[in-house]
């Protein structure tokens, strides 16, 4: 079951995940897997009730700490946006409209902050809770191949989407990939769906 | 040795400790896990801040927002998940996720932007709070926030809509719902026979939800369907907040509560059975007719006679 999966080759490349069926385009994991479960594919039919339940929330705990420490490292944290964000969010557009955008995207993105109580976290902060969220997750997998032992679901290519691009990612300061890299089975997890689901994309990108 | 701990937050009505849901769940954290905390409900002086509310003061420490205030007192030992494995730890994190992403918005929504709500039950219960002139001030700032919240992390750029947020929002919150009422089934907490802190943030965001009286009550009314999440709410309030006017403190008179319904299930029982002996040798047609103790009682009376009959 790889459409799944491969909605985060897209997010790798730094676009929104998307994808192209027919004349449809449809974008972001939700959708996505609303979609491809009508067509008849679901990943997670074999979950009773209450693992349905566990696995919606850790993927909620994946979004809130995850995602918002992505984005508070791209944009809240002045080296990074000054080096790295500002120029590749700009990139696609021509002057002056690259730097109104980047800034435009950056003001957003502060105000998301402040209203869900991540304003005032300093950097370490937010380090700390990733350190958390991690925890959380290597505990929850623990020494089974997946989150749910034998198959993949969603909440596999969600985690694997993020500690993927967490990992490959280069940023100014590698404190980020080295609070999962701290966690060897997370690591272990990313590498063996890389080498499942991505091998015949060539070499893997994780060392 | 501890400090002498202060909560400021908001009071209570509705049956409830508070009506607010973070205070809500430092106090209920605090009573699972033996916290001894002065709680200083918001009033019409001018002492106090409001802005952070909930905030702990110590003597050297302020603390402000839930997730750290409960920090803080793990690290001064009033621990309430110490029984629970790593997994559970992890999953506890997960949960917490779960309902600050998809019920807290409808909660938001509920309390402070459905306009018949807000402007019947929250904006003059809140106002009623806190002195004049930041009564006119401080509901409608509140609103706003909880409005800015809800749009910024639902809503899609770069409209950011209300009335498409509305629909979603209201139905992520039922299906969160749904999933908590899966996960509690039939267990006391959460997490087996003792509360932990997953049950002080449930009960922090359900309770208000359950028990506050709003015109506009779509969420509410689902969530009573859920008898077992209500049920894990009135046992909450019940066992842990018997609103008690100081003197005993709130574990002692549990204890003496729990004794005296004991007492009274073992009385009632006994009653029972003389009553049904008595139904018996009344209607055995050998024994002479004799005179009988009336069956007619009150239940007070019923257990003055048994006390009567009880004693040696």
């Amino acid at each position: 079951m790889s459409l799944v999966a491969e909605a985060f080759v897209s997010q790798i490349a730094g676009k929104v995940p998307f994808i192209h069926v027919g004349n449809q385009v449809v974008s972001e994991l939700g959708p996505i897997v609303q979609f491809v479960k009508a067509k008849g594919h679901s990943l997670s039919d074999g979950l009773d009730e209450v693992q349905k339940a566990e696995m919606k929330a850790y993927m909620e705990l994946v979004n809130n700490m995850l995602l918002t420490a992505e984005l508070y490292l791209q944009w809240c944290d002045e080296a990074t946006v000054g080096e790295i964000t500002h120029a590749r969010y700009g990139s696609p557009y021509p002057w002056p409209l690259n730097h109104i955008l980047a800034y435009q995207k950056q003001w957003e993105i502060k105000r998301k902050m402040k209203a869900i109580g991540w304003g005032k976290k300093t950097l370490d902060q937010v380090l700390e809770d990733v350190d958390q969220c991690c925890q959380a997750l290597s505990q929850r997998l623990g020494t089974q191949p997946y989150f749910f032992n034998k198959q993949p679901t969603e909440l596999d290519a969600l985690v694997f989407g993020h500690l993927y691009t967490i990992l490959t990612t280069q940023l100014t300061n590698d404190e980020l990939s080295e609070k999962v890299k701290n966690y060897s089975n997370l690591l272990a997890f990313c590498r063996r769906i890389e080498q499942h689901y991505f091998e015949d994309r060539g070499k893997g990108r994780l060392s | 040795m501890a400090a002498p701990l202060e909560l400021s937050c908001w009071g209570g009505g509705w049956g409830l400790p508070s009506v607010h849901s973070e205070s809500l769940v430092v106090m209920a954290y605090a009573k699972f896990s033996g916290a001894p905390l002065k709680v200083n409900v918001i009033d019409n002086t001018w002492r106090g801040s409001r802005g952070d509310v909930p905030i702990l003061t110590t003597e050297d420490n302020v603390v402000s927002q839930p997730a750290k205030i409960l920090n803080f007192l793990r690290k001064q030992k009033y621990n309430a998940d110490y029984e629970l494995s790593a997994k559970q730890g992890a999953d506890t994190l997960a949960y917490i996720a779960l309902l600050e992403e998809k019920l807290l918005p409808a909660v938001l929504h509920t309390f402070w932007v459905e306009s018949d709500n807000y402007f019947t039950v929250t904006k003059p219960w809140f106002a009623s709070q806190i002195p004049f002139p930041l009564s006119l001030i401080l509901p409608g700032r509140m609103s706003r926030g909880a409005l800015n919240r809800i749009l910024l992390t639902r809503g899609q750029p770069p409209l950011y809509h209300l009335r498409e947020v509305e629909a979603q929002i209201y139905r992520d919150a039922k299906e969160c719902l749904n999933l908590l009422s899966n996960r509690l089934g039939t267990s006391q907490f959460f997490f087996g026979n003792t509360p932990s802190t997953l049950d002080a943030y449930v009960f922090g965001f359900l309770a208000p939800l359950y028990k506050v009286r709003f015109p506009k009550i779509q969420l509410q009314e689902h969530l009573k369907q859920l008898s077992n999440l209500c049920r894990f709410c009135d046992d909450i309030l019940s066992s842990y907040f018997r609103i008690s006017l100081g003197g005993i403190s709130p574990a002692g008179q549990d204890m003496v509560d729990a004794n005296l319904q004991k007492l009274t299930q073992l009385v009632n029982k006994e009653s029972n059975l003389i009553e049904k002996m008595d139904d018996n040798l009344r209607q055995s047609p050998q024994l002479p007719p004799r005179k009988l103790p009336t069956l007619k009682l009150t239940p007070a009376e019923e257990e003055n006679n048994s006390f009567q009959r009880l004693s040696p």
